[in-house]
């Protein structure tokens, strides 16, 4: 049985299960509790050009099945990441991405030149935050914007470059489109959805930020129609994320055109969930009688 | 730290809007101060796990005290002898011991009772000062007082019980009765914690404060927990949650 999934030129994944960037840190605690080598590959917390240090507290609240964060984007910084932090993730029989953001595309392309580095397998760029040069307006917003952001970081490295989609758009179709013109090889989709939670006695925001991003199996059904929606219109592969907790979900994903899975918030109240979730996928090719995974992924039989 | 199945075995209401759980796992020895991460199983709604500190851990027999406060309380209190939990831990850096020649002072306010009862617990010897808004919000008070070697000191707001007041004034009235180095340890509101870190200092004692913050995972992968400190943010699940108090930046 063959469970990997290609991504781009050069980076073919063991499995298509992959831990979501700010739900793992960078890597040392879960391999404290599991071999990471069990994954199809780590994505790190996103990094900055400098340390950053997040926002208020609280940064987390609870909603019906699923959760709040405004963690503010707290990291240590990319020299230090590939300092202290990436050869420990190289001891490991895994495929390395690294998630960053910047201020401003010359920041994009500048942070993409550093981690083209050995070690890196691949770099994932989150572009749901603000250009704070432009007024503040998120580069996954506009399609023009995000095309040239895109073309710029494609120009500064050699990894494959995947882009991680913004859900708060219109036509979600568009900034894939716009994102793979620019020269992306694979499209995350997509990032947590702005939200917020306000207690009642006190009338006041639970977040230290006001307001966060939705995450958790609350959010799943819409990542599904983002991922099927996607799928269609880019060529490109297409990385789930968004609620996935269990073997069915990943089914679910491949069969809506993703070629792999992150599981984000579920790993932090299961730490375990990663072999869970394989086990369960190959027993549930086995039963099926699959022989590869491309034969579920983008096979989802509509009307 | 491990993920394991636990059975209630008993879970009653101790004080108002407070349960105390007994729950069969095995856990690694644990230090007072260290929390567990409790959810329920098979369901995603609660989501998160809930971190609750270790009252006290023994032959395989867990005991937790919780206030219902929320949802997952909530649920958490309705559990029944014989259900199953899922328990994570223990997690955390707990309380360090009182050194030999030191003078070891419990100060717990709010929900902030666990940990410290756990260490009071441990140490046998000491004084301890539980402060609550009411008499009918002091839990376990019974056993507090048959704690051998343990000095117990209430004060509650309306006076029903104890000394009328707050917890930090009988800490201050306290300290100016010891003559010889002290270590205070202390969980409960914010403004409790500040007040027993300024009397440390005035007094010259060592400060050990157990910070609660919301938390997402409990074991320091996503950076909810954040507390400033004078050696920048740490995460109050795996630097802490017991901090020297003299490190903490306690903001206004
Ligand atoms: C606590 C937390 C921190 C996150 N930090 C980042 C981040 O730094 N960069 C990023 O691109 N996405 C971040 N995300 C989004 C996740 O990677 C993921 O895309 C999202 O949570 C949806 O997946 P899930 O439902 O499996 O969690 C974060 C999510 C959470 C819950
Ligand atoms: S609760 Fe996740 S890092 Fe502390």
């Amino acid at each position: 049985m063959d469970i990997s999934t290609r991504l781009a030129p050069g980076l073919c994944l063991k499995n298509p299960i992959l831990s979501a960037s700010g739900t793992f840190a960078y890597g040392e605690e879960f391999a404290r509790m599991f071999d990471l080598s069990l994954l199809g590959g780590v994505v790190t917390k996103g990094l900055s050009l400098h340390p950053k240090e997040g926002n208020p507290t609280p940064r987390v609240c609870e909603t019906s099945c699923g959760m709040l964060n405004a963690i503010g984007l707290e990291n240590i910084g990319v020299d230090a990441f590939i300092a202290q932090k990436l050869p420990f993730l190289g001891t490991f029989d895994t495929e390395v991405v690294v998630n960053f953001f910047g201020t401003g595309e010359d920041e994009y392309a500048h942070m993409a030149q550093k981690l083209d580095i050995e070690g890196v397998s691949a770099i994932e760029m989150n572009v749901s935050c603000p250009n704070i040069k432009k007024g503040g307006i998120e580069f996954g917003k506009d399609p023009k914007i995000l095309n040239r952001l895109v073309a710029q970081v494609r120009q500064s490295t050699t990894k494959p470059l995947i882009v991680k989609l913004s859900p708060m758009v219109t036509h979600i179709g568009e900034m894939a489109l716009a994102a793979q013109e620019g020269g992306a090889d694979a499209l995350t989709c997509s990032n947590t959805f702005p939200a917020m939670a306000i207690d009642e006695n006190t009338w006041k925001p639970i977040l230290g930020n006001i307001t966060g991003g939705l995450s958790g199996p609350a959010v799943k059904p819409i990542a599904l129609r983002i991922v099927w929606e996607v799928s269609r219109q880019a060529a490109i592969p297409v990385i789930a994320s968004g609620g996935i907790t269990s073997w069915r979900d990943v089914v679910q994903f491949l069969l809506a055109g993703a070629s792999a899975v992150e599981i984000g918030s579920f790993s932090l109240r299961d730490p375990l969930c990663f072999g869970v979730i394989i086990q369960g996928l190959i027993r549930y090719m086995h039963d099926n009688s699959l022989e590869s995974i491309t034969e579920i992924i983008g096979k989802l039989r509509t009307p | 730290m491990k993920d394991c199945n636990a059975l209630v075995k008993d879970n009653r209401l101790v004080a108002q809007d407070t349960c105390l759980m007994t729950l069969a796992c095995e856990l690694s020895p644990f230090t007072p101060g260290q929390f567990l991460m409790l959810r329920l199983t098979g369901t995603c709604d609660p989501f998160l796990r809930r971190p609750l500190a270790v009252l006290s851990y023994r032959e395989g027999i867990v005991e937790i005290l919780y206030k219902v406060i929320g949802r997952g309380t909530s649920l958490l209190a309705g559990k029944k002898k014989g259900e199953e939990l899922s328990v994570l831990g223990p997690l955390g850096k707990g309380f360090s011991d009182p050194r030999p020649e030191e003078e070891a002072v419990y100060v717990a306010g709010g929900t902030g009772l666990p940990p410290i009862l756990a260490l009071a617990e441990r140490m046998g010897r000491g004084s301890l000062i539980i402060g609550a808004r009411t008499k009918d919000d002091i839990p376990l008070w019974e056993r507090m007082q048959n704690i051998g070697g343990v000095e117990v000191t209430a004060t509650t707001e309306d006076g029903s019980l104890g000394i009328r007041g707050m917890a930090t004034q009988a800490l201050n009235d306290l300290l100016k009765t010891v003559h010889k180095p002290c270590v205070i340890y202390a969980c409960g509101p914010t403004g409790m914690l500040k007040t027993a870190a300024s009397l440390a200092q005035v007094f010259g004692a060592r400060c050990e404060v157990s910070i609660e913050e919301r938390m997402a995972c409990g074991f320091g992968v996503c950076s909810a927990c954040a507390v400033r400190t004078t050696a920048g943010n740490q995460k109050v699940c795996t630097h802490g949650p017991v901090f020297d108090a003299s490190c903490i930046e306690w903001g206004i």
